[in-house]
């Protein structure tokens, strides 16, 4: 298995300005450093592998473009990536797409376990930002019901209606766990000083 | 409706929308107050930096080597040489020259905020590529000044005697015009909902004759270079 380095911010920041001085090599290691868990976020939003393939292409040619307007007093390099990812992954869902393809077993399998493992530190998490841990942690401190909402609702762009069509509830339910769950985060990652 | 005055509304507002559960005509109403709302747009920056993370909780998937090769194409880059990859053969080492070039970074992009300053706060951009789908131009938009900058990558010409001509395509494929290039390639737009709108489904720039195309409505000439918007944060 290839040596994976972790992606410690500072480096991370270090080939973005070279990526912005269009040092070739430096993108090219921001790539290779990051790629796997963007591709596994984009395959998480899309599914598909084409569509998951091509949403990270054009979030990595816009990352090379826009490397030069990344503000580090803004956002944590990988959150930045991240948005880039997700908000091209959204587009390509948005254009493909008619009704949501939602698997609940597999998207708890896949992505709520791996947030309530937080803790415990399965190999992908301990390779998560610093960010990304400590909303881990949050959510896992939120009910199940309201992660799940929140979790399907950010990785299918589901809307509320759409959510409680998922977990067969009324949509009132839904939106009250939802809007409590967010309030809930906001609090906990303020006092993790995020 | 007037949200100013209201902050708890504001940002709940904010979180839906960057959580994506804000849709349809409530989506488009929010979007239509951002951007004239520097203060609103800097709660929805604050949202999507605290779930944007979610995404890193995905299982990890290593992608095809041909994603990357496809990225070198279209940036025209070229294959790195092998030596970029001496921590992969030399774990230890690239740990010992890891504090260094991390204290190193931070000192430099320190100066470099501090010397630069940045007037502009480019937070949307498009790539426009060729057939070949290599990149040719760049769009920057920049909502606190609201301009869209243009701008030619690499060798991209603009052919004497013509004109090329920024379009902007809606989703029912409608062209609406946004604006012509100088010689140069380059344009400086007023940012507005016809470039930026939520109807607009991808950019493309035509070949027209000097002066721009004939037909307000619709391109004449061949279409060189499109792309899609992509948001930054």
């Amino acid at each position: 298995m290839p040596y994976d380095p972790p992606n410690d911010p500072d480096q991370l920041r270090t080939w973005l300005l070279g990526a912005a001085r269009h040092d070739a090599r430096a993108f090219h290691a921001l790539y290779v450093a990051t790629s796997p868990k963007l591709f596994g976020f984009a395959l998480r939003i899309l599914r598909k592998h084409e569509l998951a393939e091509e949403a990270l292409q054009d979030a990595f040619v816009s990352i090379w473009h826009a490397a030069g307007t990344y503000q580090a007093s803004l956002a944590a390099p990988m959150t930045w990536m991240a948005a880039i990812v997700r908000n091209r992954a959204l587009d390509i869902l948005r254009r493909a797409d008619s009704t949501p393809d939602v698997d609940l077993a597999r998207f708890d399998a896949e992505v709520m376990n791996n947030i309530e493992d937080s803790g415990a530190g399965p190999a992908d998490t301990l390779q998560a930002s610093a960010e990304a841990r400590a909303l881990a942690a949050c959510m896992a401190a939120l009910e199940r019901a309201h992660r799940q909402a929140i979790g399907l609702a950010f990785f299918h762009d589901l809307s509320h209606t759409e959510v409680a069509q998922q977990l067969a509830l009324p949509v009132g339910t839904v939106k009250t766990w939802i809007r409590r769950g967010l309030a809930k985060l906001k609090t906990c990652l303020t006092r993790e000083g995020l | 409706m007037n949200i100013r005055d209201n902050p708890e509304l504001r940002d709940r507002l904010a979180a839906e929308y960057a959580l994506g559960t804000l849709k349809g005509g409530a989506r488009r109403r929010f979007e239509g107050w951002l951007h004239a709302d520097a203060a609103l747009r800097m709660l929805v920056q604050q949202w999507n930096e605290r779930l944007v993370p979610l995404g890193e909780l995905s299982p990890h998937r290593a992608p095809r080597a041909r994603v990357w090769r496809a990225i070198e194409r279209r940036l025209h880059l070229e294959p790195p040489p092998k030596r970029w990859q001496f921590w992969h053969r030399d774990p230890l080492q690239w740990w010992r020259t890891l504090g260094l070039t991390g204290t190193a970074a931070a000192t430099a992009l320190a100066l470099v905020l501090l010397l630069q300053r940045p007037a502009t706060q480019v937070d949307t951009v498009a790539a426009l590529t060729d057939e070949r789908a290599q990149a040719a131009l760049l769009v920057t938009a920049d909502h606190r000044n609201g301009v869209i900058a243009v701008r030619v990558l690499g060798q991209t010409a603009v052919p004497d005697e013509r004109t090329l001509q920024l379009w902007a395509i809606t989703q029912q494929g409608t062209p609406r015009s946004l604006g012509v290039l100088d010689d140069k390639g380059s344009a400086q737009l007023p940012l507005n909902d016809r470039a930026l709108g939520s109807d607009v489904a991808m950019l493309a720039v035509s070949l027209e004759p000097k002066g721009g195309s004939p037909n307000p409505n619709a391109p004449t000439g061949p279409v060189l270079y499109k792309g899609s918007w992509v948001r930054l944060l």
